[in-house]
Parts: structure tokens; sequence; C-alpha cells
């Protein structure tokens, strides 16, 4: 008897799990993001600044650099000019640079490649 | 209606091999002590990141911690990974002879996960031969992670994953176990539109008991879903280490290309290449506890 409600109850737990099944795609969900990547108007105050503060700043703000990230500070553009090339390797997961953002799925292809666009327009302050 | 059809054709499936076993046990039920079960065919409930075949005796609990490093090829100034570490704890129970279930936490994506493990055939010799054992593994999971843009409409069903497998395994004597593992692994929402939702994969595993300690243990999981037109770069996990038994505990000590420890994880999100030497270090150690002794 105990076995039997067990399996029903086994069977019952998988069809409620199974029930809430999706077959969703950001990119179907969220038709807004396929707009196409603009690169041409990357800006450090208005694209760049924006980006590491949503993904970074938790652990790599003045305040917070020390305890939790490694001391590799980026609020200020001194410190971001002189890390430039470890973030994108980070953020492209290539080379020996420690992947980021930690524990994440890697930034959006758009998000990498504007801050590749920065970064060749000669990481301006602007 | 696809969405259905898979998980209706799935507990038909297993309904349908539960009745068989329930049949054999009521039947046989004077014959059962002529049975000879096969036991430990594998030292851990984990061959190494996925489930073994085995399962907690009923009253047992096991509390397990997991930790994989970062990669060995981050260099000597990360000491090789081990300054970077990404955790998972889980608390499993033996409910009966044939069912397990646990709850865990992950640093992965900020995971909870929850698991049923039940048996559905026993290796067994004598009296009636079976020649492998087979168990069901089912899991959910959810992440727990910020939401990447707030601003947008975001639904609680983008956060979780299902994770069926079948385990089918063989005990060759004392020395040798093997497992096949075909998994079925379910997103509901992945990135863009050339990433599938779902996921089939094949998993191998093996042990080799070199003593009556330690025993050399290998999984791999095969995609079977085209990997080339993924949004991201996936890899098939491998991982290679040994299990150390010493009573109360077991450590499971390995090298391995995947940083997360559940199914969804390592099967589907493997991003580290062994070529590349993205190669981690990793371990699990489960400690069980006796709550009651079975009846």
């Amino acid at each position: 008897m105990k076995r039997i409600i067990l399996s029903v109850s086994v069977v019952i737990t998988f069809i409620i799990l199974f029930s809430s099944c999706y077959y969703d795609n950001e990119e179907a969900l969220y038709p807004e993001l396929n707009q196409t990547c603009d690169t041409t108007n990357v800006t450090f105050n208005g694209t760049i600044v924006p980006l590491l503060s949503d993904y970074c700043y938790s652990c790599h703000s003045n305040a917070t650099a020390a305890t939790a990230g490694n001391n590799i500070r980026l609020e200020d553009y001194a410190d971001v000019v002189s890390n430039a090339v470890m973030i994108r390797g980070s953020i492209k997961h290539t080379g020996s640079y420690s992947p980021m953002p930690k524990n994440g799925g890697m930034l959006k292809a758009c998000q990498i490649s504007q801050f590749d666009a920065w970064v060749s327009k000669g990481m301006l302050n602007n | 209606m696809k969405h259905l059809l898979l998980p209706v054709v799935f507990i038909m499936f297993t309904a349908g091999l539960f009745a068989q076993d329930d049949t054999g046990n009521t039947r046989n039920n004077s014959r059962k002590k002529d049975i000879e079960f096969t036991t430990e065919t594998f030292e851990s409930t984990r061959i190494l990141n996925g489930h073994s075949i085995e399962r907690l005796d009923p009253g047992q609990l096991d509390f397990r911690i997991s930790h994989r490093f970062g990669t060995l090829n981050s260099g000597a100034y990360n000491f090789f990974g081990l300054d970077q570490s990404n955790i998972h704890l889980s608390l499993e129970y033996g409910i009966t002879k044939w069912l397990m279930a646990g709850v865990g936490r992950g640093n992965y994506e900020k995971t909870f996960d929850g698991f049923t493990k039940f048996s559905v055939l026993r290796q067994s010799k004598g009296a009636r031969v079976m020649p492998v054992s087979v168990s069901v593994v089912t899991s959910a999971a959810m992440s727990t992670l910020k939401w990447t843009d707030p601003s947008r409409t975001n639904y609680f069903s983008s956060r979780l994953s299902y994770v069926g497998q079948l385990l089918i395994a063989r005990k060759f004597g004392d020395f040798l176990s093997l497992q096949v593992t075909p998994s079925y692994v379910h997103r509901n929402l992945v990135a863009t539109e050339l990433d599938p939702n779902d996921l089939y994969s094949i998993g191998v595993g093996g042990r080799i008991k070199l003593t009556s300690m330690i025993s050399l243990n290998a999984e791999y999981y095969y995609l079977l879903n085209p990997t080339k037109y993924m949004s991201q770069k996936v890899y098939n996990p491998l991982s290679i280490g040994v299990d150390i038994y010493t009573g109360g505990h077991t450590f499971q000590l390995f090298f391995t290309n995947s940083q997360a420890m559940i199914e969804k994880g390592f099967i589907g999100e493997t991003t580290g290449s062994w070529a590349k030497g993205d190669i981690r270090f990793g371990f699990n150690i489960s400690r069980i506890f006796i709550l009651h002794y079975p009846k």
C-alpha cells in the first residue's frame, strides 16, 4: 500500500513539474532586443559606465573591489583604461583571464561588441 | 500538444516497468530470499558529476558538499584555479528501499534544485536473473539570479529547468561497473532561437575498483543536439577522478571541464574545453548520517 501511494505521488509530482514547461527564447519573448546593435555611437559615459554598473560594480566598484573584486577597480576612467585588455578577455572568456561576470552567463554579443568598439576608437573619455 | 506528449510517454513507460517489478515482488515473495541482489555498483550516489545507480538506504541522510574550482589554465596568479570556487550543498534522504530525494543549492546561477531517484529494476542473480539495474532520476532547478533586465516582463517560468534521466548500470564483478545514462534536459527559457529548449544526451560512466577504499571513476556526456549553431560554444563534459571511501565519508576528487554541479548546467552549459586547458579541479564530500535503521 505504502508503495502504491509513493509511486502515485512520484508520478503526480512529475506531471506537475512538466505541466509548466515553456518553450521560450529571449529573442522571441523580448523582440525589442532584436534591434540592430549600435556600435557607432558608443561613449564612455553613455555606454560603458552603464554596462559596468549593471554587471561589474557589485564586486568591482571602488568600495567593493578590495573585498569582493580581487582589488580590480572599474569605477574610474583611468582604472577602466588600464584594465581594458583584461576586461576584454574576461567578458569574451578568452585567454587566461578569469571569465566574467562570475557565476553568470556571458554578456550579450552586442554589449561585447560595444565594448570592443569603444576600445578600438581609442578609449575616449566622453 | 507536442509538449505534453513526451512526459506522458515517459510516465507510461516507467509505469509499465513499475508494474513488472511489482508483480515480480509479490508473486515471488517465497522465493525472494533466493534472489541475490547486486550491491555497491558504485561507491556513492554520484559517479562524479552525474547520478549513479546507487540510492541511499531508507533512513539515511546524506549531506553533500561539492566544489568546482577555477580553470587550471588561469595560471599561477590564481593558484591554478583554486582561488575561485563554485559550491553546491545538498541534503539527500532515503525514503524507501527504492526511492530517494534531495534538495540542494549551488552558486552557479544561484540555483536551487530538487530531485527524486527511484529504482525500477535491480541487477540480481539466483532465483531471478536480471542483467542490469535501472533507475529513473527526475529533477527540477530554479535559478534565482537577478533579472538581467528588470524593466522587461520577466516570467517566473523562465527560471525553471527540468531533467529526466534513465540510469542503466551493470556491475561486472567487484572490479568494474559501467553505466549508460540517456538524459533529457528542458530549459524553459534559452538565449536565442538557435538554442534548443530540449537537450538530449547520452552519458556513460564507469568505475574501476583499485582497492577496498579507492576506485577510479570516469564520466562523459555526449550531447545529441548539434552544438554548432548554439549562441554559446558548449562542450561535452568529461570528468576523471577517484573515489575514496572512509566509513561514513566518501571523498570524490577529480578533474572536469564543467563548472556546474547540476545536470542542467553540466550537460548543456559546459563552456570549458579539455583541449584548451579549461580543466577544473573538483571534489564532492559525502557524509552519511543514519537517522533510523530500516525496519
